[in-house]
């Protein structure tokens, strides 16, 4: 096992390595930093070339990215091109509320995935399972967009023109500390989250178990006089869940990037904004170092999952 | 299952709040003495701003970025500013300079400026002269990332010979004069106080150049959580006493629709960056809430223009040692170098219509590039919309229809086609005018082919292969706006982009002896009515010759509700320029 974990960390490294080399050039060739100043009155063609010395950006890309890495090997991202703050206090400013946002979000979503899900397969083509069927796919195929704005207009403006309580738009000036107004202000993200999401898991979790209750083991089980819940929870949803782990430890790293326009549309500080608002200006270093976090992750946590499946099913071997 | 459910919502409830308690803390509260002596006459609640971006930071000295000149000219204020009749007034001075009151020497070299007596930092430590010396040590320490030192950089030394005066010698003329030390967005003449400063470089990274602790405007920064919002508190050391709001917000709200939706429920009071494309939606709200909700639309400094590529590689213009100057590394369309097809396509688009419809009718068409300020050439007239010149004009040049309906004629030994590839960003606004511009143009035989990119790549850099700066478009669409300063060196043979020269602006690619002279001669003098003359023949020259299309004055987006009162914007300072003014209904 350890020699297995040990391989999979060298690969990691070397994957990381080309992510991160790509990532650099997509983010060089996608916006040029000197676009901030290309049209800015007062400016002399002295003060733009002193910019891009100073930013090192007359050096040849291989040197570029050379020099961004060794230093993000020994911990420093650098600072923005453009509010000079260092990457990593960027990240540390916007992790927390991109967590809080997402964790919520990604328990609340397991939850109700795995209710909607076996209750989907229980009673497959029965009218409960149609209902949830259909709504799971409503909510599929919406643009989040769409359903967060939909549901802004309705729960915050028009609840506040009709007198009743509102939920807040984000648009207002909250305490972070204060856990009510935390609440209250991650009810509509986390629901559009929640909308988006649970469709994909429900129906792949929905005929996981299906096709695990059609085995052989099952029928043994029933036949061995196990109460049918017991077959469902002991015997059928252990095994049907292992490929919705596959997923949800993919999707997890997700989360540290955040949900970009979840949180645009309500004005939530995290990751997501933070990548997208500096992208647009071509400000590298904070690019990267939050992609190198982002892939980072990824890499992890695909090894993660991979050892956790020898421990939920007893068949994986990774010798 | 009740167990199940019990624990997972202990989860959630102790990863939120877990988490929360990390969540990005107000950076250092500075104005601990302002808040704390704030004028007790103050509305319970807040005044809010919402804003679609975050300043880099709150100093212009380091950042170019609007929002950060908006916000930080609450906070760090120069000697001057400009008003709501974009006249520069005295801010930190008792007045402006001038040859009248003896402020600027007759050879334009030397300027004294008057601070007005006893002022102080919100720290309440005095604020004098020495400060302005400081403030231009800081620009000119190469240590520090300013963005530009222009003008600062002609400074040779700064006399303090008492509290309040300040005498700057410079080594050589520099007209723009009033910009520097003046406060306000395109600008960075925010003073610094040496008290806190003295003996640091590389500033940039200084937390105070972030988030500045103390202020010598009407506020003072209390918080500013990262991403999400900067309250700001009155300073009552301002010279004019505390603002009549104790506090204001600004909440960083990226999307427009959430911020009508929180302006509709009243949880900001005022956007003040919408986009003109915003004009009709805001426009249908003042009506359906009866006034509740209030759209403005100002004029503002800076303009849509159309540009032709006017570059040659075969420039025959020579400077005064005979040298041949003003080639760029690529040639324009040869249709182009025609005054009476530039003329043509100027007259065969609609201008009107296009503001009318897109625009709502809330902004003009201007006749130059210098709308709205004392340097424009008010005697002009944009050119109107006449399909039928512009088609006389091009059947003068040569230029007649064929099977296609496009023109083309002899251009330079060769038969070349009127289908010009049009370069711009994708902003929205810009693909609909484009496509109204593409009908009306074929309608005189001319084919317009739009093209839409990312504002990063269409302004990147010579050496990244920027559109604009190399020249890979025939006619092209931006904004640019020249201000405070009239002066620019768009139009200069020197700052055409090229390979020996990559960081230059003249993204016209234009060298024009004459208009090389003219704008020498416009920074031969100090004195504005003697420059105004000359910035009138500028514009005149490039109208007469039709060098762009003035497409339509950007217009400033404003919606707030009724309980903000809001007072005049400044075209060159924008929205923030007055806050210490503001105030709320009761």
């Amino acid at each position: 096992m350890s020699a297995y974990i040990l391989r999979r960390l060298v690969q990691a490294l070397v994957v990381l390595f080309f992510i991160t080399a790509v990532c650099f050039l997509l983010t060089h060739y996608s916006s040029d930093p000197m676009a901030q100043y290309a049209n800015k009155q007062g400016m002399t063609e002295a003060d733009r070339q002193a910019i891009r010395l100073r930013l090192g950006l007359d050096q040849p890309l291989p040197v570029q990215y050379v020099s961004w890495l060794t230093l993000a090997f020994q911990g420093n991202l650098g600072n923005s091109f453009f509010s000079h703050q260092p990457v990593l206090l960027l990240i540390s400013q916007r992790l927390p509320m991109t967590l809080v946002l997402m964790i919520t979000s990604e328990i609340l979503i397991i939850a109700v995935s795995l209710v909607l899900g076996i209750i989907s397969a229980v009673k497959q083509y029965s009218l409960t399972d149609n209902i949830i069927t259909s709504f799971s796919f409503i909510g599929f195929s919406m643009p989040i967009f769409f359903i967060a704005l939909g549901l802004m207009q309705v729960l915050a403006v028009q609840f506040k023109e009709w007198g009743w309580p509102y939920l807040p738009t984000g648009g207002d000036v909250w305490d972070f500390g204060d856990p009510l107004a935390l609440a209250w202000h991650m009810v509509l993200p986390v629901t559009c989250l929640i909308i988006i999401t649970v469709a994909g898991y429900s129906r792949f979790l929905r005929s996981s178990i299906l096709e695990v209750l059609g085995l052989d083991y099952i029928r043994t089980a029933r036949a061995k006089g196990l109460e049918e819940r017991a077959v469902l929870f002991k015997h059928a949803l252990r095994n049907a869940a292992l490929p919705l782990i596959t997923i949800i430890g993919l999707d997890i790293p997700a989360l540290l990037g955040g949900a970009l326009v979840t949180e645009s549309i309500f004005a939530w500080p995290g990751m997501g904004r933070l990548f997208w608002e500096y992208a647009q200006k071509g400000d590298f270093p904070v690019v990267n170092g939050t992609l190198l976090l982002t892939s980072s992750a990824v890499v992890f946590f695909t090894i993660i999952v991979d050892v956790a499946y020898t421990l939920i099913d007893p068949r994986i071997r990774l010798n | 299952m009740k167990r199940i459910t019990y624990v997972l919502v202990s989860v959630i409830l102790l990863a939120s709040f877990g988490l929360a308690s990390c969540a990005p803390t107000a950076a250092p509260a500075a104005a601990t003495a302002a808040a704390t002596t704030a004028p007790t006459a103050a509305p319970a609640k807040p005044l809010t701003i919402a804003l679609s971006q975050e300043p880099d930071q709150l100093n212009p000295m380091f950042s170019s970025m609007s929002y950060t000149g908006w916000l930080s000219q609450m906070v760090l204020v120069g000697l001057g500013r400009w008003d709501d009749k974009n006249n520069l007034v005295p801010e930190l001075a008792t007045d402006i300079p001038s040859t009248s009151n003896g402020g600027v020497s007759a050879d334009g070299l030397t300027i004294t400026w008057h601070l007005r007596p006893n002022l102080k930092w919100s720290d309440g430590e005095p604020l004098t002269s020495t400060d302005v010396k400081f403030t231009w040590q800081v620009e000119n320490d190469k240590g520090n990332a300013v963005y530009t030192r222009a003008g600062y950089d002609k400074i040779s030394s700064i006399d303090t010979p008492d509290a309040t005066t300040a005498v700057l010698h410079f080594s050589s003329l520099y007209p723009g004069w009033q910009t520097i030390f003046s406060q306000g967005p395109n600008n960075q003449g925010a003073l610094l106080p040496e008290h806190l400063l003295k003996g640091k470089t590389g500033l940039e990274k200084d937390p105070f150049i972030h988030q500045p602790t103390i202020a010598s405007g009407p506020y003072v920064v209390k918080e500013w959580v990262a991403g999400d919002h900067i309250t700001m508190v009155a300073n009552p050391n301002y010279w004019q006493g505390a603002a009549k709001l104790a506090q204001i917000n600004f909440k960083i709200v990226p999307n427009p629709e959430t911020a009508l939706a929180a302006l509709k429920t009243g949880d900001v009071d005022m956007v003040p960056d919408f986009s003109e494309s915003d004009i009709k939606t805001l426009s249908d709200l003042e009506t359906s809430t009866n006034g509740k909700i209030h759209l403005r639309v100002d004029a503002g400094p800076e303009f849509e223009h159309y540009l032709f590529n006017l570059g040659t590689t075969a420039s025959t213009v020579k400077d005064a040692s005979g040298k041949v100057i003003g080639n760029s590394d690529q040639n324009g369309p040869c249709a182009l170098q025609d005054v009476n097809v530039r003329k043509a396509l100027i007259m065969g688009i609609d201008r009107q219509t296009i503001v009318d419809t897109l625009l709502a009718g809330k902004t003009t068409v201007p006749a130059n590039l210098w709308p709205n300020s004392y340097w424009t050439n008010t005697s002009m007239k944009a050119y109107p919309y006449d399909p039928d010149q512009a088609k006389k004009l091009l059947d003068t040049a040569g230029y007649t229809a064929g099977s296609d309906g496009i023109r083309h004629g002899m251009c330079g030994g060769q038969d070349v086609k009127l289908s010009f590839n049009f370069e711009t960003t994708d902003k929205q606004l810009r693909k609909d005018m484009a496509v109204a511009v593409k009908d009306m143009l074929l309608k005189i035989g001319v084919e317009f082919k739009p093209n839409h990119l990312p504002s990063g790549t269409f302004f990147g850099s010579y050496t990244d292969g920027g559109d604009m700066a190399t020249g890979k478009y025939d006619i092209a669409g931006y904004t640019t706006g020249f201000y405070p300063d009239p002066w620019n060196d768009n139009f200069l043979c020197s700052t055409i982009p090229t390979k020996d020269s990559p960081g230059g602006s003249n993204y016209y690619h234009v060298c024009d002896p004459k208009l090389e002279d003219m704008f020498t001669q416009a920074n031969a003098s100090a004195d504005p009515a003697v420059r105004k003359k000359v910035f009138d023949a500028i514009q005149q020259y490039q109208y007469d010759n039709a060098l762009f299309i003035p497409m339509y004055v950007r217009a400033n987006v404003y919606g707030y509700n009724d309980r903000f009162v809001f007072p005049p914007t400044s075209v060159i300072s924008g929205w923030s320029w007055d806050t210490f003014n503001w105030s709320v209904k009761q």
